[in-house]
Parts: structure tokens; sequence; C-alpha cells
């Protein structure tokens, strides 16, 4: 196990090093934001003057080795845009992303255990039927629509709801919402999934037979069988908002980590591009291996290999 | 399953699409959900020679003119944009675009995944770890950023969209691929082709590649739904597909702008993305039940009950 | 889905009660902006993101630009004069204090623009206003100020506008995230990513203002910014979009002194002849596009600047929409040897102003009902910046190229150089008479200076046609019922909270 760790982490650190050199590599091709910095009506001299000043008009390995350099001393660059430490704005940036993430994945997988077992209990019944389909409707619509809809119908003319912002637990609500619908529909799939499978499988049948309660069979003995591709779809959902739930983070004025990330290549503050990948991939990283553990705890055969 | 046990015909294709839409209608969501793509892909294929010139032609005094009526023309029964176009129109004509990026983008994506997967799962151990790298690379590359970034590098047309939205969907298929390939590689009648001779090439083409693919295949039907709200959300950021080309996606973006005053701008592409995403789910899942030898009887036993 | 709408379902209608307007206490507003600062750093209050907050609120200037008429009234200064060429004497305003307590004198000015000069700060005000000056404070006694410039600047009082004065106590050289100043707000607090915080400044030298409190928040979506108001969790919404402008009373209307145009690449065939240019202009029905795409109130433009700018030609006239002679222009062109059959492209900003995407949709159509072969490409700001600014590409297509300019200084100086000149870093025009006419109004005052500008002007768009002049622009400010503000044409720039009063 010790080794299988230290292999995984050994493997993590590799790919860390290989995103961050696209990501740098792959941001400088995108030209240099001294246009964008600088007012329109600066002269040519002033643009020159300013890109040589921040060493943009040096050669890319240059620059390149300066960022290795720094990155070596745990300096991550100073944003142009906010001219402080990059990684300042990137942590101060990450808790509300997390934390949108925590409570998304909570609810999403908690709903989607219960309606997709119930749904599996009688496919193609009436409960499987809706619920299928609305679980697939939500997870089928464009999420800044549903968003500005929300804030439309919730805030505006019902007035339940604040528009947006943060402050109250009822500002959590549409954000959450919004967020919940794509991993809630793709796990109520795939728990009705397994589920039906396993309801028809060997052991529930001898689970029957020997006067196992219903409820007990679905929700013990079946919906273990779910734990493992459960986990694998709940992991890949909760990488994608920590990766940036942009566009909530956009609407709803959340200040999370992925609107930073997108605002800032958009303005291409390279320090706080790379400093937000650097924190959102270690993150995602170490939830891959925690995955993987969960994974060998769970699944006997994989911990044999 | 008295299907299985029947003797073969001459003419085993046509049975076998026979079957097909009879375990269709055994499934009455997925019918309705097949005959709605057909019509998809009509529109896709000849909306543009259609309805072409309705769906560009600019009229400004019918700026947001709301749907429900026919007193403007019936192309206008869906409403117009806020260019005063055909909203019908441009539905049905967005349709190529919006299909053609998504089926082209799964296609490509599916390609390169696959190949790499069979690659790092049967070419051995240096070439399987770096492409694995390489595979943990793009995954944990925010996709939204890895768009961003290549389509500032690239102009966002048509093509560099697709090829975005490619690349971001590459890694499933690769570890797909690659899982499947290394549980294949180790059955036995792969260790009996190979100890009677055959060539790597020949085992993969023969033995592997028809075990992978409808795998493969049901991911791609997901993901197809995935592919167009990505498409979506990079015009919601302003590098998707740009005027005078749209897509459903470039539609609902241009059109949540007007949600406020005029929310059918971006309902009517919404509610086709929907649509489109809805049927294909239920289409796949369908698909899944019907080769599935243990839950095929569900999709007969409902056949005989309605029959 | 069905599961969350069923749990909540209580909640919200405990929600029902729980939300009363959250902003609803005396005297405190809440201002909802489009963007948040990346900085609060005075000397980049010319950024209206950060100049929003900071400028006039926070910190003052020594004079102040009069938008409308762009005349200039006393701030911190009370007086100046003219010493010299070079030199202009400014008498400091007494009796003034910052926010930190630090006396406002001679002293504190010189600091103030010495920091804002200073090469490691980047100051926007620095780069956009004074590139290429030196300016040279010196203290002649407690409350008198001179400034020298290495070269004439005849309008020094109207720069000095633009010049923010922040505490002596400011660190040099490093950018300011908790600004101090004379104004009659001081900062607070800056929760990043959720809000600002201002309080109202008890010691102001003008008097204490009347909203006690006052919190910036931001959200991009127009949509989002109008239902704010609408539902109380605001006060103010600058720049929202025509179309959420839906209510009469709460959505006011002002001309927000951009002008928007396509610039014409004139150095390029086939837009290097003039029928050509002229025939573009011709198939632009400015009528359609105002009132639909464009807000009724909008005003179609003959220049790129805004009538109350020093310098504004009234002479010239609008461009009536006429397709048919626009054809026979291209068809004479034609026959001339021009190739008018080229392709142009014509390039567009993302969200350069609300619905510049349509707007854009709907002049291709417009060129290419006259024959034009025009092709449409819309970018983001980067690589539009790239295309709209000095190096261009030797080989570059003819280029017809969205842009809108933002003139509230009061004189055309900050427009004519830049765009029109053929050493601008935006000029795609190359006419000796032009030049001349600028460099000469550039160092002209009083009736001489507007005299040569309107010239400049004539030559440009008249005579030269070396634009798609389309209209002074308007943005919509939703007010909310509390309060009493009045946006103006530089809502755009700064937003003095000091004016606002309560219902």
């Amino acid at each position: 196990m010790g080794q299988y760790l230290g292999r995984r982490a050994l493997h993590g650190l590799v790919s860390l090093i290989g995103l961050l050199v696209l990501v740098f590599f792959l941001a400088r091709l995108t030209g240099d934001p001294t246009n964008l910095f600088l007012p329109l009506d600066a002269s040519l001299e002033a643009r020159q003057e300013f890109a040589e000043r921040h060493g943009f008009t040096d050669p890319l390995l240059t620059q390149f080795g300066r960022y290795v350099g720094d990155l070596a001393r745990l300096d991550f660059g100073i944003s142009i845009r906010q001219q402080r430490p990059a990684m300042d704005a990137a942590l101060e940036a990450f808790p509300t992303t997390l934390k949108l993430a925590a409570v998304t994945m909570t609810l999403a997988i908690g709903l989607a255990l219960v309606v997709g077992a119930l749904a599996a209990y009688r496919p193609g019944g009436l409960f499987d039927r809706t619920a299928n389909v609305i679980s697939l409707a939500g997870a089928s619509a464009p999420d800044f629509w549903v968003a500005i809809v929300g804030i439309l119908l919730f805030a505006v003319t019902l007035r339940w709801l604040p528009t947006s912002g943060t402050g109250t637990w009822l500002h959590w609500i549409m954000p959450i919402a919004v967020l919940l619908i794509r991993p809630f529909g793709l796990l109520v799939q795939v728990v009705r999934g397994t589920m039906i499978g396993a309801l028809s499988s060997a052991y529930v049948k001898t689970a029957r037979a020997k006067g196992v309660k219903e409820r007990a069979i679905i929700f013990v003995h079946a919906l273990r069988n779910s734990t493992l591709p459960v986990i694998t779809v709940a992991g890949d959902q909760a990488a994608a908002i920590v990766n940036g739930a942009v566009i909530v983070e956009t609407i709803f004025g959340w200040p999370g980590i992925g609107k930073l990330m997108i605002d800032s290549i958009i303005q291409r503050d390279f320090a706080i591009v790379q400093a937000t990948v650097l924190l959102t991939a270690v993150a995602i990283f170490s939830m891959n291996i925690v995955i993987d553990v969960a994974y060998a705890v769970l699944d006997p055969r994989i911990r044999h290999n | 399953m008295p299907a299985a046990s029947e003797p073969a015909y001459k003419e085993p294709g046509e049975r076998q699409v026979r079957r097909a839409i009879l375990l269709l209608w055994g499934d009455r969501f997925a019918f309705v959900a097949a005959l709605y793509l057909l019509i998809v892909i009509f529109f896709a294929l000849f909306g543009p020679w259609l309805l072409g010139d309705m769906a560009t032609a600019l009229n400004l005094r019918l700026r947001n003119a709301p749907p429900g009526s026919i007193d403007l023309g019936w192309e206008f029964i869906l409403g117009a944009d806020a260019l005063g176009r055909s909203i019908l129109a441009r539905l049905i004509v967005a349709s190529r675009n919006t299909m053609g990026i998504a089926a082209a983008a799964v296609a490509l994506a599916m390609l390169c995944g696959g190949t790499l997967g069979l690659i790092a799962g049967y070419a051995g151990k240096w070439p399987g770890t770096i492409i694995m790298r390489l595979a943990d690379i793009l995954m944990s590359f925010p996709s939204l950023l890895l768009a961003l970034l290549v389509l500032f590098v690239f102009e966002p047309g048509v093509k560099n969209v697709m090829i975005v939205l490619a690349i971001t969907r590459i890694p499933i298929y690769l570890r797909t691929t690659r899982a499947e390939v290394l549980e294949i590689r180790e059955r036995m009648f792969v260790t009996a082709a190979r100890a009677m001779g055959a060539g790597s090439i020949r085992i993969v083409v023969r033995h592997v590649i028809p075990i992978v693919a409808p795998t493969l295949i049901t991911i791609a039907a997901i993901d197809f739904a995935f592919v167009m709200l990505a498409e979506s959300a990079l015009s919601f950021l302003g590098v998707g597909i740009q005027p005078p080309e749209f897509t459903w996606g470039a539609m609902v973006a241009l059109g949540r702008n007007y949600l406020g005053s005029a929310w059918w701008l971006a309902f009517w592409p919404g509610l086709a993305i929907m649509s489109t995403t809805l049927a294909l789910n239920l289409l796949s899942n369908w698909a899944r039940t019907a080769t599935d030898p243990t839950q095929r009887w569900r999709l007969e036993v409902t056949d005989k009950q309605n029959g | 889905m069905k599961g969350v709408a069923f749990r909540y379902l209580p909640m919200m209608a405990l929600a029902v009660v729980a939300i009363q307007p959250v902003t609803a206490q005396a005297q405190e507003v809440t201002i909802v902006l489009s963007e948040e600062p990346d900085l609060l750093e005075p000397c980049q209050s010319s950024r209206s993101n950060i100049g929003r907050v900071v400028k006039q609120n926070i910190v003052e200037t020594l004079t102040e630009i009069n938008p409308t008429d762009g005349s200039i009234t006393p701030r911190l200064a009370t007086e100046w004069s003219q010493i010299d060429d070079l030199t202009w004497r400014f008498q400091i305003r007494q009796g003034v204090q910052f926010h930190d307590g630090a006396p406002l004198d001679a002293e504190a000015v010189a600091f103030a623009i010495n920091r804002t000069m200073d090469e490691n700060l980047d100051c926007e005000v620095r780069t956009k206003f004074f590139g290429g000056l030196t300016v040279t404070p010196t203290v002649i006694d407690n409350y008198t100020l001179e400034i020298a410039t290495n070269s004439p600047v005849p309008i020094l009082p109207t720069m000095m506008g633009t010049v923010a004065v922040m505490s002596p106590n400011t660190p040099m050289g490093v950018a300011d995230r908790t600004p101090v100043g004379t104004g009659p707000y001081r900062f607070i607090d800056w929760n990043v990513g959720t809000s600002i915080t201002l309080e109202r400044f008890p010691d102001y030298w003008d008097g204490p203002a009347e909203v006690a409190k006052a919190t910036f928040v931001w959200r991009s979506e127009s949509t989002v910014r109008a239902a704010m108001v609408l539902t109380g969790e605001a006060d103010i919404a600058p720049n929202i979009a025509v179309q959420d402008a839906t209510d009469d009373i709460m959505d006011i209307s002002y001309p927000n002194s951009e002008t928007s145009r396509l610039r014409i690449d004139t150095l390029v065939p086939p837009l290097d002849d003039i029928r050509v240019r002229e025939a573009i202009n011709l198939a632009i029905d400015r009528d359609g596009i105002r009132g639909s795409i464009f807000s009724k109130d909008v005003i179609p433009a003959t220049q790129l600047v805004v009538p109350s700018i020093n310098g504004y030609n009234p002479d010239l006239e609008v461009w009536p929409y006429d397709p048919s002679r626009a054809m026979e222009l291209l068809a004479a062109a034609k026959a001339d040897g021009t190739n008018v059959d080229t392709e142009i492209m014509m390039i567009g900003r993302i969200g350069i102003y609300p619905n510049s995407t349509e707007v854009m949709e709907a002049m291709l159509a417009m060129l290419q009902g006259i024959g034009l072969n025009v092709k449409l490409q819309m970018l983001e700001v980067a690589e539009w910046v790239d295309i709209l600014t000095k190096p261009y590409a030797e080989d570059r297509a003819p280029v017809l190229l969205q842009s809108q300019h933002d003139n509230n200084n009061g004189d055309a100086v900050f427009t004519a150089f830049n765009k029109y000149h053929s050493e601008g870093a935006q000029s795609t025009l190359n006419d000796p008479q032009v030049d001349d006419l600028l460099v000469r109004a550039g160092a002209a005052t009083g009736d001489e200076r507007r005299s040569l500008f309107q010239q400049a002007f004539k030559r440009i768009n008249a005579d030269l046609i070396a634009d798609v002049p389309m209209f002074h622009m308007v943005g919509y400010t939703r007010v909310g019922p509390r309060i009493e503000f009045t946006p103006s044409i530089s809502t755009n720039s700064e937003l003095q909270i000091a004016t606002i009063k309560m219902r």
C-alpha cells in the first residue's frame, strides 16, 4: 500500500510538472499583456518600455528559466493586475470553490443514492421514468441559462431568494442548485444502472430467499454494489467543480477560483493563471489518490494487484 | 429467451433491423427519442439548404417579436431574435453546425483517445507510461482554461472550436480503452492467437477492437451531450462560435442577454439542446439494456404486454 | 432535481419572511458594478473600474472637469495661473486634511504628482495623459505649488483633473489596495471578490455627505445587476443593457461620452478609394439601428468627439441612408479599376458595448446589401487591441474595425492625435494636411485651438471620409426608489457618492 501510494504521488508530481510547463508556454503563446494593461492611447515607446521592464521581450526560454527559478524558491510570481503575490490571490479564492464543491457533491451523492435506488427498485415504473427524464433533462440544460432563469424566477418574480452574492444561507441555494443538477443527473444514472444489475444478481436473490427485508436489500446489499462507480463519477464531477465553477461564480458573484482563472487569462495575468492551475491541480491529484485508496479499501481485488 | 433460439434466416441484416425496431418499440421513450433524433439529423442535412436565406434575413423592425403568432408568417411562430430573424429557421439551420461540431468532436476524441489507449495498453511499459502521464496532464487541465488558451492562440472558428472540444474529451476514451485492453490482453483467446503466431496489429484489429468499440460508443452518446453544453459555455465566455456562424449553444449565449425582456431568444435553442441530449441519453440507455443479455427481457416483456 | 425542490420548499416559504431588503438601513447605499477593481490605486483612477470607487470619493484632484461643457472648476486647488510656456502655478486649498490626519499642503500635492509619475508604478494616468512628458512640481510655500513640464502644455489645469492626490504616507513604488485621500468618503474594507465598503468622512472640508456608508459589489451580467436594484439588494446599477432598461422611472439614460465608429483602414485597397468609403457610410441604416439594437436616445455621430468637447465641429452632417447611391459609387470605383470585390474584414470586439455583436451582424448585412464582399470576425479584447494599435502588419487585409472612443476630459487633443495623426498609435490615416492641423491645434489656445480642431475634423470626416461614425452612445443606469441620483456623462468613469441624496 505504501509503495503504491508512493508511486501514485510520483506520477502525480510528474504530471503536475508537465501541466505547469504546458500552461506556461500555452499562456505565453496568447500574447503578452502590454497592450491590455496600458491604455489604448499609450505611445509605442511607452509600450516598448513597459514590455521590456516586465521582461516580456526576453526570449521565452529565459522567461521560463526565471519562472522555474522562482518556483524552486516557492515564489509563484507577482500578479501584474493586482500587483501582489499571485498565490495570495489564488489562496483567497480557493476556499469558496472548495466549499461549493463540498456542499454540492455531498448533496448530489446523497440525493442520487436515494433517487437512483428507488428508481432501480422498479425499472420502467412511474417513479423510474419520472426520475430518469427529470434528472437527464436537468443535466442537459446549459447551466448559465438555468442560473439566469432561476434568478428571474425565484428572486425577481417570486422574491423567495436573493438574486446573487454571499452572506446568508439563502444565498447558497441557487448556486448550489445550479451546480447540483449535472452531477446529480449523472449519479442517478450510475446508481440506477448498477442497482438494476445488482438487484437481479444471484446474491440479492439469495438474500431475498433468506427473507431479508426489501428495504435492507435495496439500501445495504444492492447499494454497496454502486459504491465504486459512484465514487468514480463523483470524483470526476468534483474535479470539474474544483477546476472552475466559472459560470456559477460569474453569474452569482461568488469569488471562486474558476472565475479568477478565466478573468486572469483574458487579461493575460500569467502569474495568477499559473498559481491557480497549480493549486487546483494539487487538489485534484490529492483527491484522485484518496479515491484510489478508497477503491483499494472497498474492493479487495484491487488491493491484491 | 425465444429470440435467441430461433434459427437464422437468409437475410440476417433485415432481421436484425426488424428486431431492433421491435426492441425500440418496447421502450416508448426511446422510440420517441429516436424519431426526434431522425428529425434533427434530417434538418442538419437539409436545413441550411432549405432555409438558409430565411435564417439570415434581417428585419430590425421585427426585433424580439414574441412567439405564438403566425401573423408575421409561419416562420415567426417561435418569435424573432434580436435582429428580427426567424428563430425557427435559425434553429433548423443551426442544427447542422451544432450536430456537426458535436459529432466531429466526439468522433475525433474517440479516434485519438481509442488509438492512444490501444497503444498504451498494448505496446508495453514505456509508451504506456508516457501516454498515461500525458492523459493525466490533459485531465487535470481545467477544460475551460485549456479551451480559452487554444482559442486565443488560434482564432475561434468552427474548426478550432471542434478541435478544442475534442482535445478535452480525449482522456476519457484513452483511459477506458487502455483499461479494457489490459484486461483483454490477458484473456485466453488473445494468448492463444499470439501463440499461433498472429502479429500485434492483427490481434488488435481482429480481437481487441470489436470488444472495446461498444463501450466507447456508449460513452460517445453521453459525451455528445456534454460537448454541446461545453460549446455553449464557450459561447458564454465569448470564445465559442462567432457570428455570422451560429449554433444552438451560441444562440443561447446571445439570448441570455435578453432573458429579462425576451425569454424566447434563449429558451428555444436551450430546449433544443436539452431535448437532443435527453434523446441521446434515453437512446443510449435503451441500447445498453438491449445489448445486455440479462436485461433485454425488460424490453421484450413490455413488447408482449402491449402488443 | 425533484428531490431538491421538495426538500427546499418549506425553506423557500420561510425565506419569503426572511428576505426583507437587506440594504434598507438608513443612509446606506449599495452600488452594483460590472467588474471588480483589481487595485484601489489612486494613480490608476482613469480606469473606470477603479475610478468609480476611488475618484472624488476617496481621493480628489486639484481641478475638476465639468463634463457637460469641458470647463474647469476648482477642487483641491483654489486658483491657478500660467507663469510661462512651461510653468503653471497652483494655489492649494487650505484647511483640508487626509483621512489619516496628515494635512494637505503643497508638499503633499508634490508627493502625489511624483508618485503618479513614478515609472515603477505603471500608473495609467501617467501613460494615458502624460506620455512623453516630464512633470516637475516645485514647492513655493506651504500652499503654493509650481508645476513645470518639459514641453508646453496649454491645458495643464485640465490635465490636473486626472491626477488624484493620495496621502503622503502612501508607500512609493507599490500599488495601493487601501487608499487614503481627502475625499468625502474613507476606505474601510475590501473583502476581495465580495465587496468594498466606504464610510462618510466626518471632517470633510466641504461638509459631511448625506449618505453614511456605501458598499460596492459587482456582477458581470447586466440582467442580474438590473434585478438587484429591482429587488432592493442594490440602489444603483450603472451601465445596464438597453434591453434590461424596462422600467421608465428607475432606468435613466444619459450620454456616456462614448462615440462608436467603424475605423476604416484608408491605407489598404480597396478602402483607399474614397468612393468605397463613402459607399460604406451611405449603406449604414443608422435610423434602423437607433431605437432597435441601440437605445432610441443615441445620437447619430458625425465625428469621434461629443458636442461638449472643445474642438467639436457642429457643421458636419450625418450620413444619410442611401444604398442606391452607394451602389453607384461602387460601380464608378469599379469602372476606374478599383477592385471592389476584394474581401473586406469587419472586425468586432466581443462586448465592447452592450449589443456589440448584434450591431456588427446588422451592419454586415447592410454592407453585403450594397454588394460588398464583407466577412465578419468577432475577437476578444487582446486580439482586437493588436489590430487596433500599431505596428500594423504589412500585408494586412482591408479592415473595418469596430471601436468606441471615450473622451470626457473636455478637449479634442485627447482624441485627435492618437486616432488621426499619421504617427498616432491607432491611426490608419496618412494625410499631411491633417497632421499639420493637429500639431498646430495642440500648441494653440482659446478660439484658435477650437477652430483648428474643427478644421481637422472637417478634413477627416467630410473631405477624407476616414471613418464610419456611428453614434454618440448612451448608458442606462438603474436607480432604486430609496435614493435620488442623476447619472451624468461622467458616470462612466466616476460615481460621486456625495451627490446621492436619500429620499
